[in-house]
């Protein structure tokens, strides 16, 4: 149990550092760096968490994602910068990066493969189940960040009409 | 008129500002009608991927101004979005005037960002973290560390050479993915495609992902649309680069 925590929480620091790495590439606020590694330790805590008790990387993506959106809004008001400047850069480390790489690999393979081989099907199954796991853990991601925005973005258009 | 062309003028500034630092279609229509009913005055804007139109009407005299500008080139620039996002709603509290809002925006344009050695050092941080959460051990997070910093220092240079930017990503998804391809031939850590997998990630268009879908959302759609296949196009080109890789070094 011990060892899992320990992983756990090692993989969520670099996940913070993954997302303040990017909210330097998008040109952040200096203020929001601390906020962006808050964020993105906070949501790989989330993930990893649920990964580490079998959970399915593509829910768990979408857990995380959504932890991020709805924490974000309240901490725009508080540090008074707009919501996506920090959800953002704290969503990309979830990624599906490995999943990407394997979806590439099968395609190529089978590809370049000659007619005929067994393994052609083996492949086509790896094709299918890479492409799509990376597909829905993308849409999990920026659904998971974009709803909470869309929503609590109402509130503030309420507020403008009032003047 | 006079007035109103200035007005006009200044919402394009801007909204363009907005868009090429990354802001979606609805921020942007929210700023414009803070701006506006700041100055006294409504905006109707159509805002595609290059070009914006944008027609101001005085709420007293009720004369109009339409124009259109051209978008200038994309770079996303989070900073950007957050002062003019800040500099709305202090014009909405204050009543500014537009001198008063053409001096902020004149501000908020000179800000400088971070300078290229602090971006290179960090992203490629942030390769090696992702190599971390795609298990690789130290070693593997050191090639992935190298890697993705010669990718985006070959990505920075393109973009200062004007580049086509599918052929800079592409050129340096290649070069990345390359770098960590002699890790993999080398056999260097525990797991070395995890290397290989992380080397292109700092090219990943999360924004224009992200963007497309709140876009899709808000039923902005062709403004989605376009945001959907510019990332798609990206996507593409990072895959053709790994792809020419994985070609080069016989890797299944």
């Amino acid at each position: 149990m011990e060892e899992a925590i320990i992983k756990v929480s090692e993989l969520s620091i670099w996940s913070g550092i993954a997302a303040v790495g990017f909210g330097i590439l998008f040109n952040i606020p200096r203020k929001t760096i601390l906020v962006v590694f808050f964020l993105g330790f906070a949501a790989g805590l989330v993930k990893f968490l649920l990964i580490h008790f079998n959970v399915n990387i593509v829910l768990s993506s979408l857990v995380a994602a959504s932890f991020v959106g709805i924490l974000s809004s309240p901490l725009a008001h508080k540090v008074h910068h707009p919501p996506v400047v920090f959800s953002i850069p704290a969503v990309i480390p979830m990624i599906p990066g490995y999943y990407a790489y394997e979806t590439v690999l099968s395609i190529m393979s089978f590809t370049f493969m000659e007619e005929g081989n067994p393994q052609k099907v083996e492949l086509i199954v790896s094709i299918f189940y890479n492409g799509f796991t990376t597909l829905f853990i993308l849409i999990a991601i920026t659904i998971g960040v974009s709803l909470p925005l869309l929503l609590s973005r109402k509130e503030t258009v309420k507020k403008n009409d009032g003047k | 008129m006079d007035k109103l062309k200035k007005t006009a003028d200044l919402l394009l500034d801007i909204s363009s500002l907005l868009m090429v630092s990354g802001a979606n279609t609805n921020r942007i229509n929210l700023s414009l009608t803070r701006f506006a009913s700041t100055l006294n005055c409504q905006a109707y804007s159509m805002v595609t991927h290059k070009t914006l139109v944008l027609t101001v009407t005085d709420n007293e005299t009720e004369a109009t101004f339409t124009r259109v500008k051209k978008i200038p080139k994309y770079r996303i620039n989070f900073s950007t979005i957050s002062s003019i996002s800040r500099a709305s709603w202090s014009a909405l509290r204050d009543d500014w005037t537009i001198a008063q809002i053409e001096k902020e925006l004149h501000i908020i344009k000179s800000h400088t960002r971070y300078p290229r050695t602090i971006v290179l050092i960090a992203v490629s941080l942030s390769g090696a973290g992702f190599c971390n959460i795609f298990k690789g051990d130290y070693l593997n997070m050191l090639v992935a560390f190298i890697s993705t910093l010669l990718g985006l220092y070959i990505l920075q240079t393109a973009h200062n050479h004007k580049i086509n930017g599918y052929i800079a990503t592409f050129l340096a998804s290649f070069s990345a993915s390359f770098l960590a391809s002699l890790g993999v031939s080398y056999n260097l850590g525990s797991h070395p495609q995890a290397a290989l997998a992380t080397s292109v990630l700092f090219l990943v268009p999360g924004v224009p992902l992200i963007n497309s879908f709140t876009d899709l959302l808000d039923n902005n759609i062709l403004n989605g649309m376009v945001r959907f296949t510019n990332g798609a196009m990206t996507f593409l080109s990072i895959a053709l680069g790994l792809f020419l890789t994985m070609l080069l070094f016989q890797l299944n």
